[in-house]
């Protein structure tokens, strides 16, 4: 799945869009995607020039998938523009410079979807510089955003359960996000909407503050299986089972303790080298 | 009509212990309290109509063959009351009110906008008004308002039975909800087999913490 992606990138955008390939997006196609596995090629590239190495081939929801990850990186890059002052913001101009022509691709071929990341990122802008103290605010602005990804699924009741596994996927992601941030926002003085809630200004958690939030968070990820239950997914199903039912307790937990900037990345970094092979 | 072996997961070859094991297990996971206030509650309502339909048509048909054609089946096991039980709050108004009676007519059908915009322009803040709106942020999948909502509503109605249940609900996390496997599950739960010794020691050691599965 990650090689055929990266294909896709290629073909479709060009070589600079490869790069903005990661596992976030790879998790996002393998949502979108059939329940049954493509076919298997094989073929060599600049990563891999010996060895032939195993892709799928493209599939209309791997372009989809592909479509929208274009999108999604070039906000992303933007909002790292407009987050740092001119000099700072120079490598991520550079790189949405460089994306520049592919985004323009993208949003025309879906542009429901480009409308929607624009509509939301705005919003979340807003309540940043307002300093919206509703966490659940804040959230629901990235969540929708990347419950939008799955308007274009044309199966209604498989729209409705990716909407809501995408929204609670979104939401845990910006919180836990946010809570990862938190030592950094309290010296910085930045906007962390998980402190805001809780009354946080020194960047650590009070037991109850912290027994609130991970309560918060483990309703969404129930929201999130009692969706992936709904719907048939095939090949994918043991990894988004293991992801929904174990993966995101343990991130959440360690983010928690803070444990998971120094120790998890590089563990997940060498087991996410295993999953490559597999997916 | 499908496979009934198929919508249960099982082959024809299953024994009945086999059949009524992934019978359960399938129950377990579709029940309407594993969905109660969930925007997909009926979509798992569906899931459960089609696995009663298919054991009780296997029951049927080894019933049948067994005893010749004379068919007593449906009341081996099944789970009787699951099919046709509803997860809906009652139509009726605890405060009396005529609005936050259609509030709540709006959210049993589905119909979350409507609340949410009866509820705005209603002034009256009593324990019930708070209540609804818990439910709908909840539906909304804003989990952390749903429960000051629920909260507040408890607070000004102790003795409320509805507005408990709601904020215990919330309360108890992912404590009720189904895992393949059966083991709780949660960010503070530890549920994985490694985890656990350790986190017994840990608990041990701090005096009891977030943990309170160990």
């Amino acid at each position: 799945m990650y090689c055929g992606l990266c294909h896709i990138l290629g073909r479709r955008y060009g070589q600079a869009a490869r790069f903005i390939l990661n596992y976030d997006f790879t998790y996002l196609a393998i949502l979108l995607s059939d329940p049954e596995e493509g076919n298997v090629s094989g073929a060599r590239c600049y990563v891999s020039p010996l060895r032939q190495r195993a892709y799928l081939e493209s599939s209309a929801a791997m372009e989809l998938a592909a479509d929208e990850s274009v999108i999604l990186a070039y906000w992303q890059l933007r909002d790292g523009v407009s987050d740092h002052d001119w000099f700072h913001g120079l490598k991520y101009r550079t790189a949405s410079a460089a994306l520049e022509s592919a985004y323009r691709k993208a949003a025309a071929y879906r542009p429901g979807f480009d409308t929607a990341v624009r509509t939301q990122l705005s919003r979340l802008s807003d309540l940043e510089k307002e300093s919206c103290s509703s966490m659940d605010m804040a959230a629901d602005a990235f969540a929708a955003l990347l419950g939008s990804a799955a308007q274009e699924v044309s199966d209604p009741v498989r729209r409705r359960v990716l909407e809501q596994l995408l929204y609670h996927l979104g939401r845990w992601v910006y919180l836990v996000d946010a809570a990862d941030d938190l030592k950094k926002d309290a010296a910085s003085g930045n906007y962390n909407p998980v402190a805001l809630r809780f009354g946080l200004t020194t960047g650590s958690w009070t037991a109850d503050a912290r027994w609130e939030f991970a309560l918060s968070l483990d309703h969404s990820i129930r929201m999130m299986a009692t969706a992936f239950e709904l719907w048939d997914f095939g090949a994918w199903t043991p990894i988004l089972e293991a992801t929904i039912y174990q993966g995101l307790f343990q991130v959440g937990k360690s983010v928690l303790d803070g444990t998971f900037r120094t120790t998890y990345r590089n563990d997940e970094r060498k087991k996410r080298k295993k999953v490559e092979e597999s997916t | 009509m499908n496979d009934p072996y198929q919508i249960l997961g099982v082959p024809e070859t299953a024994s009945d212990e086999e059949v009524k094991r992934a019978y359960r297990e399938l129950a377990r996971k579709y029940h309407p309290d594993n969905y109660h206030d969930n925007p997909l509650a009926d979509l798992a309502q569906e899931k459960m109509k089609d696995i009663n339909a298919a054991y009780e048509q296997i029951t049927k048909m080894r019933s049948g063959a067994k005893s010749g054609g004379y068919s007593s089946a449906g009341s081996s096991g099944s789970y009787g009351g699951y099919g046709g039980y509803q997860q809906q709050y009652s139509s009726q108004s605890s405060s009396g009110s005529s609005v936050l009676q259609q509030v709540r007519i709006a959210i049993n059908t589905g119909n979350i906008s409507r609340a949410e915009a009866l509820l705005a322009n209603y002034s009256d803040h009593n324990a019930e008004w708070n209540f609804l709106r818990g439910a709908v942020c909840y539906r909304r999948g804003w989990m952390d308002e749903a429960k000051r909502y629920y909260q507040t509503a408890c607070q000004m109605d102790p003795g409320n039975a509805e507005y408990r249940q709601a904020l215990e609900f919330m309360e108890r996390g992912t404590e009720s909800a189904y895992r393949p496997g059966g083991q709780p599950f949660g960010t503070e739960v530890c549920g994985g087999n490694l985890c656990l010794p350790l986190c017994c020691l840990w608990t041990l050691c701090n005096g009891g913490g977030y943990c309170f599965f160990c």
